[in-house]
């Protein structure tokens, strides 16, 4: 009975401390303010794990379609560079404004800081699960909602190849026919 | 009375000059940052020499500007002369019609990319 007592007392204490912070105000929600170290942790670890586990059952089409870089770059382009990133370019006003800051996509998985390294499946379907998706409150935004799948694969394939990618193979791939 | 008013332009001066600087430079930002430029391909900058043919990049390019000076060759094509001003009909003369495509032929050029 003592201990029914104490989870009760524990839970009710619980709310009435989550219910203060979020009617106090006291939360600052300012993009220009990072989250402290372990706040960010807690975010990051829980978002990794979401999306991997997601993402796990995806099958991988072949990626290595030429097409594919074409469809997937003017996309990239219209899309997913003003946070992202296009060859020669290390900031723009979104990658800068926004928080958590978006991946510089331009960067191979080996030069981006905070990225688990992964297999090139496994990144490929992250990839695929989150342009689809999108991610709840980071400014990523659901693109499996306008685009279909296959579009969504080319962006990928284009994605893939985007670090190695020099200036003049950027404009000429993305550029509108 | 008139010294008074000079000293206080003065002091305006020395605040607002500075204050307008400084507003200045934190809106100096280049505009075209945000002009999306939708440019056509820069195919003159292809090396072809260093290429990898296998490479799909390599094929992307090469087919997007193939299609391009395609599309580029039909719309030279179908450019109506007799409509373009200040133009000396007289040296059109030369001109071989029967090597050009009639204007049936033309194509609606439609926009790749819509969202």
């Amino acid at each position: 009975m003592k201990i029914v007592k104490l989870l009760l007392l524990l839970t009710v204490s619980g709310i009435g401390v989550a219910a203060t912070v979020m009617y106090s105000g006291v939360v600052n929600v300012a993009a220009d303010e990072p989250h402290s170290d372990l706040v960010y942790w807690l975010l990051e670890e829980t978002r990794e794990n979401s999306i991997k586990k997601a993402a796990q059952v995806i099958i991988v089409p072949d990626l290595s379609e030429p097409e594919l870089l074409l469809t997937g770059g003017i996309d990239y382009e219209f899309m997913c560079s003003s946070c992202h990133l296009k060859p020669g370019q290390s900031e723009s006003d979104m990658s800068i404004g926004l928080y958590p800051t978006p991946p510089n996509l331009t960067l191979s998985i080996e030069e981006l800081v905070g990225h688990e390294h992964e297999d090139d499946q496994q990144a490929s379907r992250k990839s695929f699960w989150v342009i689809k998706h999108g991610i709840k409150a980071s400014g990523m935004p659901a693109w499996g909602k306008t685009h279909d799948d296959e579009r969504i694969w080319a962006m990928v394939a284009f994605i893939k190849r985007l670090p190695t990618l020099t200036k003049e193979q950027y404009q000429i791939l993305t550029a509108i026919e | 009375m008139k010294t008074n008013l000079i000293k206080t332009a003065s002091k305006l001066a020395l605040v607002l000059i500075p204050a307008i600087f400084l507003s200045i430079a934190a809106n100096a930002h280049d505009p075209s940052m945000h002009v999306k430029k939708a440019g056509k391909a820069d195919c003159s900058k292809m090396d072809h020499s260093k290429m990898d043919m296998k490479d799909p990049v390599a094929i992307a390019m090469m087919k997007k500007c193939m299609k391009q000076s395609e599309t580029d060759k039909k719309s030279m094509k179908n450019i109506d002369h007799s409509k373009m001003k200040g133009m000396d009909q007289s040296k059109m003369k030369d001109m071989d019609h029967s090597k050009m495509e009639k204007p049936e032929n033309k194509t609606n050029q439609k926009d790749a990319h819509n969202h």
